[in-house]
């Protein structure tokens, strides 16, 4: 085959080729099996949300107007929350890049307020579901509305754990310069939790 | 001079625990395992029960207990509890709480030392593969007796041994189990165990997250079946909404069963694409890897993609059973249509999640058994990748008669026609595969061969069903079962055989008994279609499906096919003790009883606990058989060498080198040199060194010129072909003796190792060795490494010179 013979050009048999890099032992981060783990599973998350995109844009199209069946929901309110989860995003990266320079401050002041952060949005979005007036076996507008919060809420519990993790361990000395992968993956799990916020408050809220 | 690589570093693994060590502490009841798997478990779901119950009674219901929501969150926390008290979770924890003492290269839980650690949460990726498929194999059974029961009901018209509902509930766990705990997973298994293996790693990416998909499994096996215990689901495996929102409480074991196993296969799925994306051996590149490995990088890439899509079609099921939302309820305002959309989004693509694995499979089997390159290599890989994309257009084709937008019916049809294509070119390339092969028969060939002629079949009446016409004419008939038991029984089931048959002796270090896995072949075989062949006929006829009744005109042939169907069941039983009688008294297998090129050969059988000592080194593609000492990959060991079984079994042992004969007293104080060429032997610079050599001190030289290049089957005329390497050896010859160099020679017909190690343990072994070879970038023989293999087994100094006779030419 001719992959072959191209591998061989050089001095011997050995010669070095661009996959023999490729090892368990990342040298940058999309090589790290943990990274790209992570946005993999990041994938299935999209698709995840994207069965319950489906269901309700499938709803809501067979529907003259929206939302359907008389149903109010406030934006104002959410808008703040929004606003709260964005600003989490870059507490995150805050917390980041304070660890690649070794400020440890930063790093565990960066993770606890982004923390808080999404512990405040939780709580708002609890809030906000008790003032809504309406229940999930009200209709399909309702069982869509709260599926495709009450999903994010439930990424949103799931990305406050692994941020909880990262907060114990940085406070008890771990992560440095050099080794910080885990808050990595935490921050690109942060950063997808609030991204799918955006579309879900633009596409529920907003439109 | 050829340079050897680098070494490599020999991995960090070296301070491992010899033998597991005994986990949390001394009490059974807190240590990992079942026990604690059973109470953790209990209590996980009792107090989700509990909490449940408060909440309900703290917002007012007039009911605390309600029982879907008792088994929604009992179920779902008893199996997290389970995976949690059998032990997955104990190593994360230390990590989570950031705890000092924390290692990362913790191997007390990797692999199995013995037939314990089978039954624990064990890392190693070997243990794991055979977890999987002596787990799957039993749910095989399980699923299989389900299917007995339907066939015994269907055996006569009219009710014989079950209720209209529990038929249904027979023919709804026999496909679940059969598709979500059988097929899947065992695909799963046999890819944990052979794909870490075939790309030179020395487990998969995530070595504890992949013993917890395979504990995530177990528990939804059981929620499956205990549905069984209270009232079963009914509405099929595709568990149609309304019907299934309607049905009894085993509607909701249903969608709870079917999270953990989808969890538990796209985490497997994770898995693969970052062990096959980071963790290939050096040399690995994409197109050197083993079909095998292609199949599992494009089926796990639609795990990840398409599984998500039924977890979201079961939980709105589950919200729509338990919180009464509206998803699928006209009446609220949803839609019916819907749920079949998003479950066949992911369920079309299931259907090759269930098959493609087995296409690599049969890539293995077909090409080591033939001893033939796959033909179309790189358009098999291609064409695997294009089933996983159009996979996920064809999904409205299972809807045609469902009442949806019908806008959608002809490109459906269109894209599912067009699967044809990238199908149809794996089977012609299996086809020319075997083509002219040294077809050795054995089981595993048999299985795929067998493969072929019934996937064909199920590919054919796949290609009727996506017509519209006759699509809507055989919807729910018997048409469909029959199309779907060629595709999955003897398409998915077959390659399952075909693997576990080939790579039996490699698992388990144990040849199994030919004879019975032939006549588990024919039985299988015959049996499978006298069983299924006529359900094509009985669906054309109208026989509708998923029905425990039937008209009077059917009663033959459905009396015919339970007859056939119990002997089919029963063919697996010779299966299960060739394969249990075997695992424990087989003849002990060699590393490499069928000769084959890929890693997974190259160590002992059973493998290594840590499959290699170092990364081995890729330097061809895996299926150059019939190309003389072609190679895939270099494999070295620190540790005594395993026995290993090369394609060369054991050349003339030390002590038989024939005694000196009286020409060579006279001879050995010249140094001998073997001078190795055919293409290059004339070459200036290959006679130069020569020369230059024999300036300094004196030397005999035998030149041989093995004839047999790659390619050789294709010359037209040999002799031609051998007069010229004559002429050319004679040429060499002669200035060699015009030099005043002692030359002797000869063109061998055997390819070059073979000739340099009949050379060298022949009658006049030499003491070096000159190799001459086309510059490397067109040199076959360096292509397969020859330089360092007849360095590496002859322990002889060999030169290397490269010729290039057309730059030779030009200068003159």
């Amino acid at each position: 085959m001719s992959s072959h013979a191209a591998t061989m050009e050089g001095d011997g048999p050995f010669v070095s080729t661009g996959e023999q890099q490729v090892s368990a032992y990342h040298e940058s981060l999309l090589r790290s099996p943990v990274f790209l783990g992570m946005v993999m599973f990041i994938g299935s998350e999209i698709m995840l949300f994207g069965s319950f995109f489906t269901a309700f844009f499938y709803v809501r199209f067979s529907h003259p107007h929206y939302p359907f069946g008389g149903f109010e929901i406030p934006k104002t309110g959410t808008a703040i929350n929004t606003a709260i989860l964005i600003s989490s995003s870059f507490t995150m990266h805050w917390a980041l890049v304070s660890i690649k320079r070794n400020k440890r401050f930063g790093l565990v002041v960066g993770l606890g307020l982004t923390l808080i952060m999404g512990l405040t949005f939780l709580a708002l979005q609890m809030r906000e579901y008790h003032s809504l007036g309406f229940v999930p076996s009200d209709g399909a507008f309702p069982s869509t509305f709260f599926a495709l919060t009450g999903l994010h809420g439930l990424h949103v519990l799931v990305g406050a754990t692994l941020l909880s993790i990262a907060f114990v361990r940085s406070c008890r000395g771990k992560y440095s310069a050099d080794e910080h992968l885990g808050l990595e993956v935490t921050g690109l799990y942060w950063h997808f939790v609030d991204v799918v916020w955006v579309l879900l408050f633009t596409v529920v809220y907003l439109l | 001079m050829a340079v050897h690589a680098e070494p490599i570093p020999a991995p960090a693994h070296d301070d491992h625990h010899h033998g597991p060590v005994s986990r949390g502490g001394g009490s059974p009841w807190l240590g990992a395992g079942w026990i604690r798997a059973f109470w953790v478990s209990a209590a996980f779901g009792g107090t989700a029960i509990l909490i449940t119950m408060l909440i309900r009674h703290l917002l007012g219901f007039p009911h605390p207990y309600s029982a879907e929501v008792a088994a929604t969150f009992g179920l779902t926390f008893g199996a997290i509890g389970f995976t949690v008290g059998i032990g997955c979770f104990d190593y994360w924890w230390g990590y989570i709480s950031g705890q000092p003492d924390w290692v990362q290269e913790d191997h007390s839980q990797h692999g199995a030392y013995s037939w314990r650690d089978y039954f624990r949460v064990n890392t190693d990726h070997k243990v794991i593969g055979i977890q999987y498929l002596v787990t799957t194999f039993i749910f095989f059974l399980i699923g299989g007796a389900l299917a007995e029961g339907v066939r015994a009901e269907l055996a006569a018209p009219g009710t014989q041994y079950v209720s209209p509902g529990n038929f249904n509930a027979l023919f709804s766990a026999h496909a679940t189990i059969m598709i979500f705990l059988f097929v899947i997973p065992s695909f799963a298994g046999i890819a944990n165990f052979v794909v870490p293996l075939m790309l030179g790693a020395q487990d998969m990416a995530f070595p504890r997250l992949n013993a917890l998909s395979f504990w995530m499994l177990i528990p939804g096996g059981v929620i499956f079946m205990s549905s069984f215990l209270v009232t079963p689901f009914q509405a099929g495996w595709t568990n149609y909404a309304p019907l299934s929102e309607h049905g009894p409480i085993g509607d909701t074991f249903f969608t709870i069963g079917v999270q953990f196993a989808g969890a538990s296969s796209i985490a497997t799925a994770v898995n693969f694409l970052a062990t096959i994306v980071t963790m290939r051996a050096p040399g690995m590149s994409f197109w050197r890897m083993p079909l095998l490995v292609w199949a599992n990088l494009a089926t796990s890439s639609l795990v990840v993609l398409g599984t998500p899509f039924i977890a979201g079609s079961q939980f709105m099921v589950l919200f729509d059973r338990v919180m009464h939302t509206g998803f699928f309820d006209p009446a609220k305002g949803g839609n019916v249509i819907l749920y079949q959309h998003i479950f066949w989004f992911y369920s079309h693509p299931a259907v090759y999640i269930m098959m493609l694995p087995g296409f690599g499979i049969i890539s293995e089997v077909l090409s080591i058994h033939s001893r033939k390159p796959v033909f179309g290599y790189r358009l098999i890989a291609l064409s695997t990748v294009a089933i996983g994309v159009l996979g996920f257009t064809v999904w409205a084709h299972h809807m045609f008669v469902s009442g949806m937008a019908s806008w959608l019916r002809i490109p459906m049809m269109a894209t599912t026609m067009l699967i044809a294509v990238p199908t149809g070119i794996k089977i012609f390339s299996w086809l020319a595969t075997i083509w002219r092969g040294m077809l050795h028969m054995t089981t595993a060939m048999w299985f795929a061969c067998g493969f072929l002629f019934t996937f064909v079949i199920g590919g054919l009446s796949g290609i009727f069903l996506a017509v519209i016409p006759v699509d809507i004419n055989t919807s729910d008939t018997y048409f469909v079962v029959a199309h779907i038991h060629y595709v999955l029984y003897g398409g998915s089931v077959f390659t399952i055989y075909a693997g576990i048959y080939h790579w039996f002796p490699k698992m388990t270090g144990r040849m199994y008994d030919e004879t019975l896995g032939k006549l588990h072949f024919w039985l299988t075989f015959i049996f499978f279609n006298l069983t299924f062949m006529p359900m094509h006929w009985l669906g054309l006829e109208g026989m509708p499906r998923r029905v425990y009744d039937y008209a009077p005109r059917f009663a033959d042939l459905n009396f015919f096919i339970s007859v056939c169907a119990f002997v089919l069941g029963a063919s697996t039983l010779v299966f299960l003790y060739n394969i249990v009688h075997s695992w424990k008294y087989g003849e002990i297998a060699p590393a490499n009883p069928w000769r084959a090129l890929t890693l997974e050969w190259q160590v002992s059988s059973p493998p290594p606990i840590f499959n290699f000592d170092e990364p081995p080194q890729v330097v061809g593609g895996p299926y150059e058989y019939g190309t003389p000492g072609a190679r895939h990959a270099i494999v070295r060991f620190h540790t005594p060498e395993p026995e290993l079984v090369t394609s060369r079994p054991a050349a003339l042992p030390g002590g038989a080198v024939a005694a000196p004969e009286r020409r060579e007293a006279v001879l050995s104080a010249m140094k001998h040199i073997l001078v190795v060429a055919n293409q290059t032997v004339a070459g200036d610079k290959l006679i130069a060194a020569l020369k230059e050599r024999a300036g300094t001190e004196p030397v005999r030289v035998t030149v041989i010129c093995p004839e047999s290049e790659p390619g050789g089957a294709w010359v037209i005329d040999e002799a031609r072909v051998h007069e010229a390497t004559q002429a050319r050896l004679d040429r060499t010859l002669t200035e060699l003796r015009a030099a005043g160099v002692q030359a002797d020679g000869e063109v061998v017909s055997a390819d070059p190792y073979t000739a340099v190690l009949d050379q060298v343990e022949g009658s006049d072994p030499p003491q070096e060795i000159i190799i001459s070879t086309l510059p490397s970038t067109r040199s076959g023989w360096m292509r397969r490494d020859l330089v360092d293999r007849v360095r590496d087994r002859t322990k002889l100094p060999v030169e290397h010179v490269v010729v290039d006779p057309a730059a030779e030419k030009s200068e003159a």
